[in-house]
């Protein structure tokens, strides 16, 4: 453990309280469940409390600016209930990743928030997705930049007035909620 | 700085970066690790599979510690600060090996840039679409975060319980899911601080509130809208005219012989008022509302039962065709058994049987079964009648049809049902005459072929059922089988249209698809081919009462009669002048199926021509009135 926390590792003893400071300025305090020498990487529970559900920060010791050491508490894992659930771990990456990828395709890459925030005003009602920079509601219109009425095209007359009125209101009501907000 | 990118930057190769190049790598590691991690669960013994396993005090290795934490994330979304200060939020795939501690994120992307320290987060311009996989290093890992992580047995229950609270419980989950969990229900109690207007909670009970509300007048008055709401635009017209009584009786009774059926279904069963199930502990939620679920609940065997209900409603809808057949082929055989030496009607039938026996099964119809069965079968054959008609969706004829059905009764009485039928027969007639148009050519052979009334009567059913399939077509009339000409609507064609019209239709379709007495309806249902003539069904005299069953009368009778003898001892007189042309409706059940079985076809709907024919006695004469009234504009399918 090299660095600047100097020596014994008690200090990293499993059940500590500590306040730490990082070298990129983040504070916490936390109570250490796990220090692993070899990869020098701190676990701690944020928090002084032991519930079923835990904030916990995988720290790489190297980058403990300061600490201070705040008390001593019993390891706060109770190795009798850990057990790791593979296939449910599996399970739950593979529904994150499948929600993540749906999430994906709704955030436009390389447009503005303005953009962002019409296309996100928009599918509350109508189904839209990003073509780069363009958004297509149901499949035929295009909504290009800048996003104005205008700059709607595409699709039947009905469609296409349909799109307008939404985009049209959905800015009325960002500038009125924006302006709002001050 | 950030070179933090999916490729791999060239110095964690030189870190042994191969170890855990590709996430699958490093998942594999994992996993293994993992697993002898699992095994280990429950056991706090140091895991000799995990190389490098320090001595520590603590009877399992910080490392595997480190390692069953960092499997803890496998899957959660977490944010991952690197050396430049830039903060990636992605989810956990898998951690490195042993010796350094990468992570892997998939789906990854920079929420806060270490360039522009300070800055609110860079969410408010994407750059670039997030990362599948992506790899940290171990030298430019500073700190994992998660947040809400489940370490222990206490919290991985908490974790599913949660999950499953967010999953949203339609019904199609309800019913599929083996386990669901189930909320405890309370029964509802109004606010106390809720006013009770109780003047307000009867005010449309009672529906023959004398202060009757109409919601049009309301909106005039309140806010001077006219409405151009018109009620026949949307429905079948009725036509009240002398018989609206006599029919409103007839559809009560159908109405209250259907509301009357039993039921397996629960909620069926509710709403028609029986207690099928009173004795047995149904709850409540189960007896009103509750979704179907797949374990046995009461009402279990639901599925089955669903499906009896599904066939239930659509018998009641359009009749069992089986038992429609069975009738029709009854009514035949009895017409032809009651016409005792009427042979030539025998004939007549075999013949049909034979042309149509060329087509396919549909001969079977016709000869099969001779039971003797009395006429007071008739009266649910007419509605299975109807119910055919119903089927054959739409086409006149079908009105024809029913109007047959009281032929065969008044078959029974040779002379006085003569009389008597005529007349009725006569409001029957009305019926097809509105049709004649299109339908004719299918009536009038039909009633021609059978011979004698009975027989047409039957035939008339079954024709009728096959003329569903063709709803006044011609061709229909002609793909019997029959060599006549169909398409002609005097009653010289009747007797081989008929012939033809009779088998033809149940032949043609699907006739050969189906066993015996199924298919034969069934093949109408198919072979009802929308004949655009058809639909836009105004009847020419419709006007009125089709009261130009003369002209139906030439379609059947003449030939009719001639060509059967017995027909003349038939007491409807088919083809008999006057009478026949009261026959004529009933002759012509082949004729065109209606054109919209709904609107045509549910006795007890608003369909009131069809009622009125019923008040005459003759159990599915609805024919006559509700062709006029068909708004057929609306029924352009």
């Amino acid at each position: 453990m090299e660095g600047q926390v100097g020596g014994s590792g008690e200090e990293f003893a499993v059940g500590c309280l500590l306040s730490i400071k990082t070298t990129l300025g983040d504070e916490f305090d936390g109570q250490v469940m796990a220090f692993d020498r070899f990869t020098n990487m701190l676990v701690i529970q944020e928090g002084l409390k032991s519930g079923p559900r835990r904030n916990i920060r995988l720290l790489n010791a190297n980058y403990i600016k300061d600490f201070s050491f705040l008390g001593q508490a019993d390891d706060p894992l109770d190795p009798k209930k850990c057990f790791l659930d593979l296939s449910r771990l599996q399970a739950r990456e593979h529904l994150a990743v499948r929600q993540a990828e749906a999430d994906a395709q709704r955030i436009g890459v390389g447009v503005t928030t303005e953009a962002q925030n019409i296309f996100d005003a928009l599918s509350k009602t109508l189904p839209v997705r990003w073509d780069k920079t363009v958004i297509v509601v149901m499949n035929e219109v295009r909504v290009s930049s800048p996003y104005l009425p205008e700059s709607v095209s595409g699709g039947t007359a009905a469609a296409n007035e349909r799109v307008k009125k939404v985009l049209e209101f959905e800015r009325k009501r960002l500038q009125a909620r924006g302006s709002s907000q001050g | 700085m950030m070179n933090l990118q999916q490729v791999m930057p060239p110095k964690s190769t030189a870190n042994g970066f191969g170890r855990r190049r590709g996430e699958r790598e490093g998942g594999t590691r994992l996993e293994s690790k993992s697993q002898s991690g699992k095994s280990n669960s429950g056991r706090v013994t140091t895991t000799g599979s995990v190389i490098g396993s320090k001595s520590g005090s603590c009877a399992v290795s910080s490392h595997d510690k480190l390692l069953y934490l960092a499997s803890c994330l496998i899957g959660l979304s977490v944010e991952v600060q690197v050396k430049g200060g830039s903060v990636y939020a992605g989810i956990f795939h898998a951690t490195s090996d042993e010796k350094d501690f990468g992570v892997i994120l998939k789906m990854a992307r920079l929420i806060k840039d270490g360039n522009f320290r300070g800055q609110k987060t860079v969410a408010e311009f994407v750059s670039k679409p997030p990362s599948k996989n992506f790899i940290i290093p171990s030298s430019e890992l500073v700190q994992v975060i998660a947040k809400d992580v489940a370490v222990t047995r206490d919290g991985f229950a908490n974790e599913l319980q949660s999950d499953k609270q967010r999953e949203l419980m339609i019904d199609s989950l309800i019913s599929q899911t083996r386990h669901v969990e189930e909320r405890e229900l309370e029964p509802w109690i109004p606010d106390e601080d809720v006013p009770q207007l109780p003047e307000l909670e009867n005010i449309f009970d009672d529906p023959w509130n004398s202060k009757k509300w109409d919601q049009f007048e309301t909106n005039e008055t309140l806010f001077g809208v006219k409405t151009t709401f018109n009620e026949e635009l949307y429905t079948t017209k009725l036509l009240r005219g002398p018989q609206t009584e006599e029919l409103e009786k007839e559809a009560a009774r159908i109405a209250r012989e259907i509301a009357g059926e039993d039921t397996q279904d629960l909620h069926l069963a509710e709403e028609r008022g029986s207690s099928i199930h009173e004795n047995l502990g149904i709850d409540e939620e189960t007896r009103f509302s509750s979704v179907y679920r797949g374990t046995g609940f009461d009402d279990s065997g639901y599925e089955e039962d669903e499906d009896i209900v599904l066939n239930t409603h659509n018998n009641e809808t359009f009749g069992d065709s089986s038992g429609s057949v069975d009738q029709i082929s009854t009514d035949f055989a009895i017409a032809k058994s009651s016409d005792g030496g009427q042979l030539s009607s025998s004939s007549f039938i075999v013949d049909e049987a034979q042309t149509s026996q060329s087509d396919g099964t549909g001969a079977d119809l016709y000869c099969s079964e001779i039971p003797s069965r009395n006429f007071s079968t008739l009266d649910s054959e007419s509605r299975v009648q109807e119910n055919l008609l119903g089927e054959c969706g739409g086409n006149n004829d079908a009105k024809d049809f029913v109007e047959k059905q009281p032929l065969p009764e008044d078959a029974q009485l040779p002379k006085s049902g003569d009389s008597q039928s005529s007349p009725n027969r006569e409001k029957a007639g009305t019926i097809k005459v509105g049709r004649s148009a299109n339908a004719t050519p299918y009536s009038t052979s039909h009633v021609l072929s059978k011979g004698n009334e009975k027989t047409s009567s039957h035939g008339e059913p079954v024709d009728v059922a096959a003329s569903c399939k063709a709803p006044g077509e011609p061709q229909s009339v002609n793909s019997r089988g029959r060599p006549g000409s169909s398409a002609s609507s005097n009653s010289d064609r009747a007797a081989a249209t008929s012939a033809s019209s009779g088998p033809g239709l149940s032949p043609s379709s699907s006739m050969g698809s189906l066993s015996s007495e199924k298919s034969t309806l069934n093949p109408y249902a198919k072979e009802f081919k929308l004949n655009p003539n058809a639909k836009s069904f105004t009847p020419s005299q419709a006007s009125a009462r089709p009261l130009s069953p003369v002209a139906d009368n030439a379609f059947y009778h003449p030939p009719n009669v001639s060509a059967v003898p017995h027909m003349h001892g038939l007491p409807v007189g088919f083809g008999m002048g006057p009478s026949l042309a009261a026959q004529q409706p009933v002759i012509y059940p082949q004729i065109a199926p209606m054109q919209s079985p709904q609107t045509y076809y549910h006795p007890h709907g608003p369909q009131y021509g069809q009622q009125m024919l019923v008040g005459q006695s003759r159990p599915v004469f609805y024919l006559p009135n509700y062709q006029p009234e068909m708004p057929y504009k609306g029924r352009d399918y």
